[in-house]
């Protein structure tokens, strides 16, 4: 189960409704108890993806070692990685998934004609040919 | 010494830790003292070619050692490395 806080949510919704009809990206920093996540903090990173970013998104690896190294000095973990599906629902696309990394939750929200319409969040497998949805509160 | 960060979901491999010490010429010698010590974390970083699963990166400080002369880039004493993955995606 992950829950994402107030604030940290109000802050995805506006990136992803803000970067509208591009897809957004951002980190979720938080704290693991088993199997419990809570994200506590939502960082908008830049999409660095050099094609259409309205159907692609990329984070930058040196913006995830920024936002690991603010999670090592709040005492928090780095909990997922967060985007938006313009005009799409919050499936895990088969690029997401090739494109994905077992070790976090990924959130997807979907963003319909420039508002939030609804969220999933999805755990890859270890091959990433799979991914299990995650129960998500916000 | 040089230090590696070890990615929180990593963490269960390595016995809790956040950061493991190791003593090593070069990333390469880093990263294999550091799944000698936790032989579990291998799976996690490499492909059962041995090589770093392809959306592994490792940095050395803020330099990514692809860049550099990658398992071969040396580490010193008080350097940092750092396990980031590469993350992309779209809806289509």
């Amino acid at each position: 189960m992950i829950r994402v806080q107030p604030e940290p949510w109000a802050t995805m919704v506006a990136h992803a409704q803000s970067t509208y009809p591009n897809e957004c990206c951002g980190v979720m920093l938080g704290s693991i108890d088993d199997d419990n996540k809570t994200v506590e903090i939502a960082m908008n990173l830049e999409n660095a993806y050099t094609g259409p970013q309205n159907e692609h998104y990329e984070v930058r690896p040196e913006d995830l070692l920024m936002a690991d190294r603010e999670a090592r000095k709040l005492g928090m973990d780095v909990i997922g990685i967060f985007h938006s599906h313009p005009d799409c629902d919050a499936y895990f696309s088969k690029t997401d998934l090739e494109n994905s990394c077992p070790w976090y939750s990924f959130i997807v929200l979907s963003i319909k004609k420039g508002t939030f319409d609804h969220a999933n969040s999805w755990l890859p497998n270890e091959e990433r040919t799979h991914a299990a949805q995650e129960p998500l509160e916000y | 010494m040089a230090k590696i960060l070890i990615p929180t979901p990593l963490r269960q491999y390595a016995e809790k830790n956040n950061s493991v010490d190791v003593a090593a010429g070069t990333v390469g010698e880093a990263l294999a003292s550091l799944t000698t010590q936790f032989p579990d974390l291998r799976k996690n970083l490499f492909n059962d070619e041995g090589k770093l699963r392809s959306f592994v990166n490792v940095y050395v400080n803020d330099e990514d050692i692809r860049y550099l002369q990658k398992d071969a880039t040396p580490v010193a004493d008080g350097d940092t490395i750092s396990i980031v993955p590469s993350i992309a995606g779209g809806r289509c």
